[in-house]
């Protein structure tokens, strides 16, 4: 097992780490820099749960080894909040009762910064298709849907 | 303002959108080992021997079958012990299906413990398997239990058959005879996963004294710290479960999950702390919803009265017992009470082992299941006798001051609020297509439309006035601060419904204070009193009802304490609301001028040395109302691939006064969303040749509805009726499990609407719904 120094930038925070080649990034996360906010849910790019943000693009950590992230921009669930301030989408998932157990939500909030990133007016068919790759056993979704667009429509007006 | 029936922001949202909430799954401990579990890959095989040294000189700590004290357990408590069979071990020296931990270790990283676990040589002498019940039963077939236990006594057992139980109310010969038409039907129900989340984990402590704190996926921490004492051979006191969210229950954790004794286990062995948490592909071989056969036999009159109805039902339940007993007692009470059949029902039910996953409650513990066969079959008498499906219903269904069976034939109250009603004409009309839906040989077009219908409904807890098979009861304590904040201490879990902000709710409601000046503290075994469950239904009407309770209790101590202050008896004292100071006003009944709030009277009480304002209550409810849901739903079929899609769905709650509208409403709409899939496309089919699941236990093979397969969100709507039950706090009873029971036959029925195809087997996927579309000659190319 070959062992790499790898450096992640981590919610604005740059962190310096000895990793394994077989490890993955979703674990580095979580057990070394006790970000648990990424959940494991599948491990096989299934569900969405540990989603990341590379920049503004949406990455499953569950698939990307630790040294293969060396020199990245991450934004964890962690990190989408200015201080106490939720973003946009955090928010919007509060006032529209889209929570329930939470352990989907993480993974739907990130994915659904990285939607209104590259779509800041999207519609309802096309929120249903980007959640796509982002399951959640609870909600059965609609009050989710419906919080991207809320929050889309929030964000339009703020500017 | 009073926030109850308000829309209010839960409480834990925003600790869950920033990813801060913390799951078991999540605690880390310094000098924490991480485990890993050997699992069966034979179906049926004894476990003659397991070498552990190659592992052990790699540093890890192993469990096997030699380390652990051989309690013979079932993992579900809450039925009473007299009423349970038992058969298992924490790891067992015979492995009865695919997946089953045998052996666990725990190194310093997770990489080690893998390597250790694959290290372990195990010795095995392989058996014949058997999957099907009916194979199961045939003498000669391979037998996966010699003996097991009833309660104290021994059992042995025949042709693989756990349980049988038969149930025979009235006069169902008499009540057949007097029926015009007899209609008879087989039903059945796939296995399925329950796919929480978050898959099954636990963290175990041990501490200095002999003792160990346990976070683990737990729908009741009692429960868990009950199985931890007996397995780990340790008092009570020396056991302590952490409340901890759970991401995801459905049922699937009210029993004590598989990996957590054993967490516990090697924690103990090792003495150090220890994680152990389930891959997703061995979650999938942990659970599942049990499969049911049923055969279904319904007298009826020409004027449309139900006279007599017979169920026979046969469910495999597979390796191990957690408790078809009661679930059978349960599907036989969910028939009983949907509708009156003249007191006539006649229940025979048979369980028998496989070597298959065992089985467990899944949301509606036998309620989908059976409402799936008996509303069918009321859509199959009303199209065939030309009744109207809604007057049909209301003609025979059990309502206000009708018995009803909370939790099989020992635990029955009166029916004393009933939204059915207005549930089924209300629903009409906000289906407008109801009306206009026409019948399957009017229907044109490569794409049939239909719109179906079924009504179900669910316990609320399994608290009848009699004590039954089932223990019921919660636990909670309240106090007053001295500032007239309110503390609570509850071992009640919720599992994402929004029962915690339900109990701030009764808080305030109580105090008369503001949400935030409620709090839910922290809570454990060892700092509360019992609490079953959050099973059944029971979260608000039971959990509530308990701290509903302690806090009148302790709001009567604070009057006593204010009635010292005032120079007046407390029974002239009242709570009121005042916004502008914050918190609840303590005055003379009617009188404002003068008064002194909470945190003044608790403050003056502390001073002067008088004491707490707080009581500690368990309480037990003494009804399990039911709370009932019907659901109208439009399918679009189409004839060219055999697809089948849901353009429009009207769903009625009634669980009295709604605590939260928007948490019942999602609760509503992510039961639909389940119900989808357990009728479209969820089944766990096994590979025959070796015992495994066809999907391997992968999720990328196990289709599950996302949100595309949703309606619009402007046509999923959603109400809820206009009731208040008068036994439950602030006239709420429960929702969670009701939510499923009738969507599967309502999506069925409507299907037959749209084709004229009545399907009685579950699931009906793109390609079983065009081979009968092709057969029907309906199919288009
Ligand atoms: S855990 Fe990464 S997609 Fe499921
Ligand atoms: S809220 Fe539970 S999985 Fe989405």
């Amino acid at each position: 097992m070959s062992k790499h120094d790898i450096t992640l930038n981590v919610n604005g925070k740059k962190y310096e780490l000895t990793v394994n080649s077989n490890e993955l990034l979703l674990n580095v996360l979580r057990d070394k820099l006790f970000l648990t906010g990424s959940k494991y849910g599948c491990g096989i790019a299934e569900c969405g749960a540990c989603t990341i943000l590379k920049d503004d693009e949406s990455y499953f950590a569950c698939m990307v080894p630790a040294v293969a992230a060396d020199g990245w921009n991450i934004t964890t669930v962690e990190g989408l909040a200015d201080g106490d301030k939720l973003n946009p989408v955090q928010q919007a998932f509060i006032d529209n009762s889209a929570i329930q157990c939470g352990f989907c939500v993480p993974g739907m909030v990130v994915t659904s910064t990285a939607l209104l990133r590259e779509n800041p007016d999207p519609d309802e068919d096309f929120v249903k298709d980007y959640l796509r790759g982002n399951f959640c056993r609870c909600t059965g979704y609609v009050a989710m849907v419906k919080s991207v667009l809320d929050a889309a429509s929030k964000m339009k007006e703020a500017k | 303002m009073s926030v109850i029936g308000k829309n209010t922001p839960r409480i834990d949202g925003p600790a869950k959108v920033s990813g801060k909430q913390q799951y078991a799954s999540d605690i880390i401990i310094p000098g924490m080992m991480y485990a890993v579990t050997l699992r069966s890959p034979y179906p049926h095989a004894e476990i003659l021997s397991i070498d552990t040294s190659e592992a052990e000189a790699m540093g890890a700590v192993c469990l096997t079958y030699e380390d652990i004290i051989p309690v013979i357990y079932n993992e579900r408590s809450v039925s009473v012990p007299a009423a349970t069979y038992r058969d298992r071990t924490v790891l067992p020296k015979k492995a009865r299906h695919i997946g089953e931990p045998i052996a666990a270790v725990a190194a310093d990283t997770e990489e080690l413990a893998y390597k250790a676990m694959q290290a372990l040589k195990v010795e095995y002498k392989v058996l014949d398997a058997v999957y099907e019940p009916e194979e199961a039963m045939k003498d000669g077939a391979p037998q996966l239990y010699d003996k097991i236990y009833f309660g104290d006594e021994e059992v042995i057992v025949k042709n693989n058959i756990g349980v049988v139980r038969n149930i025979d109310e009235g006069d169902s010969v008499g009540g057949f005879a007097r029926a015009d038409r007899i209609f008879e039907e087989d039903f059945e129900l796939p296995r399925i996963y329950h796919c929480q989340l978050e898959t099954k984990g636990c963290v175990a402590a041990p501490d200095t004294e002999g003792g160990i704190t346990v976070w683990a996926t737990a729908q009741s921490i009692h429960g868990n710290r009950q199985l931890l004492a007996q397995t780990l051979g340790l008092p009570l006191s020396k056991v302590n479960v952490k409340k901890i969210t759970l991401g995801g229950g459905f049922g699937s954790s009210i029993q004590v999950n598989t990996v957590t004794p054993i967490c516990a286990a090697l924690a103990m062995k090792a003495r150090r702390p220890v994680k152990l948490l389930s891959a997703r592909e061995e979650d999938f071989y942990s659970h599942h919803k049990y499969p049911s056969k049923f055969h279904v036999r319904i007298g009826v009159t020409n004027d449309g009265v139900i006279t007599a109805a017979h169920v026979k039902a046969l469910i495999d339940f597979g390796a191990h017992q957690i408790q078809p007993m009661s679930f059978m007692g349960c599907v036989a009470g969910w028939f009983a009470s949907l509708y009156k059949y003249e007191g006539n029902i006649k229940f025979d039910g048979v369980a028998v082992y496989t070597n298959k996953t065992p089985c467990c409650a899944m949301q509606g513990y036998g309620n989908p299941q059976i409402n799936f066969a008996i509303e069918s079959m009321v859509d199959i008498i009303c199209n065939e006798m030309g009744f109207d499906p809604i007057q049909f219903r209301l003609k025979n269904y059990r309502g206000t001051g009708e018995e009803f069976w909370g939790q099989g034939p020992t635990i029955r109250s009166i029916i004393k609020s009933c939204g059915v009603e207005e549930s089924l004409v209300e629903g009409s009309k906000l289906m407008e297509e109801w009306a206009t839906r026409g019948k399957p040989e009017d229907k044109h077009g490569d794409i049939l439309t239909g719109v179906g219908l079924a009504r179900g409904f669910h316990c609320s807890g399994t608290a009848g006035p009699k004590e039954g098979e089932v223990i019921d009861y919660s636990s909670a304590l309240v106090k007053v601060n001295e500032d007239g904040s309110i503390d609570c201490v509850t071992p009640v879990m919720d599992h994402g419904g929004g029962t915690w902000d339900a109990l701030a709710k009764i808080l305030t409601e109580v105090f008369k204070v503001p949400l935030n000046m409620v709090g839910l503290s922290p809570a454990d075994t060892k700092n509360t009193g019992y609490d079953v469950c959050t099973h059944a239904t029971r979260g608000v009407y039971c959990g509530g009802a308990a701290v509903y309770n302690a806090a009148v209790k302790c709001r009567d101590k604070l009057l006593e304490f204010a009635g010292r202050v005032m120079d007046e008896h407390p029974c002239h004292l009242e709570i009121v609301e005042n916004e502008e100071l914050g918190q609840g006003f303590i005055q003379v009944k009617g009188f404002p001028q003068k008064g002194r709030t909470i945190g003044e009277v608790a403050k003056i009480a502390q001073i002067n040395s008088w004491g707490t304002a707080m009581y500690a209550e368990s309480f037990r409810q003494k009804n399990c109302p039911p709370c009932f849901t019907t659901h109208f739903v439009k399918v679009a079929v189409n004839t060219r691939t055999g697809e089948i899609t849901i353009p429009k769905v009207v769903i009625y709650g009634d669980c009295g006064v709604a605590m939260n509208p928007d948490l019942l409403y999602g609760q509503l709409i992510g039961s639909f969303n389940r119900g989808l899939g357990y009728v479209l496309y969820e089944n766990l089919p096994h590979d025959e040749r070796t015992g495994k699941l066809k999907n391997n236990g992968l999720l990328v093979d196990y289709k599950m509805p996302t949100a595309v397969e949703m309606p619009k969100a402007e046509n999923v709507i959603v109400r809820h009726a206009h009731t208040y039950e008068p036994t439950g706090p602030f006239g709420a009873k429960g929702i969670g499990e009701a939510a499923l029971a009738s969507v599967q036959a309502a999506i069925a029925n409507a299907i037959y609407n749209a084709t004229g195809i009545r399907f009685t087997k579950l699931p009906i996927t793109p390609e079983i719904m065009l081979k009968a579309l092709q057969e029907k000659g309906l199919a288009h190319k």
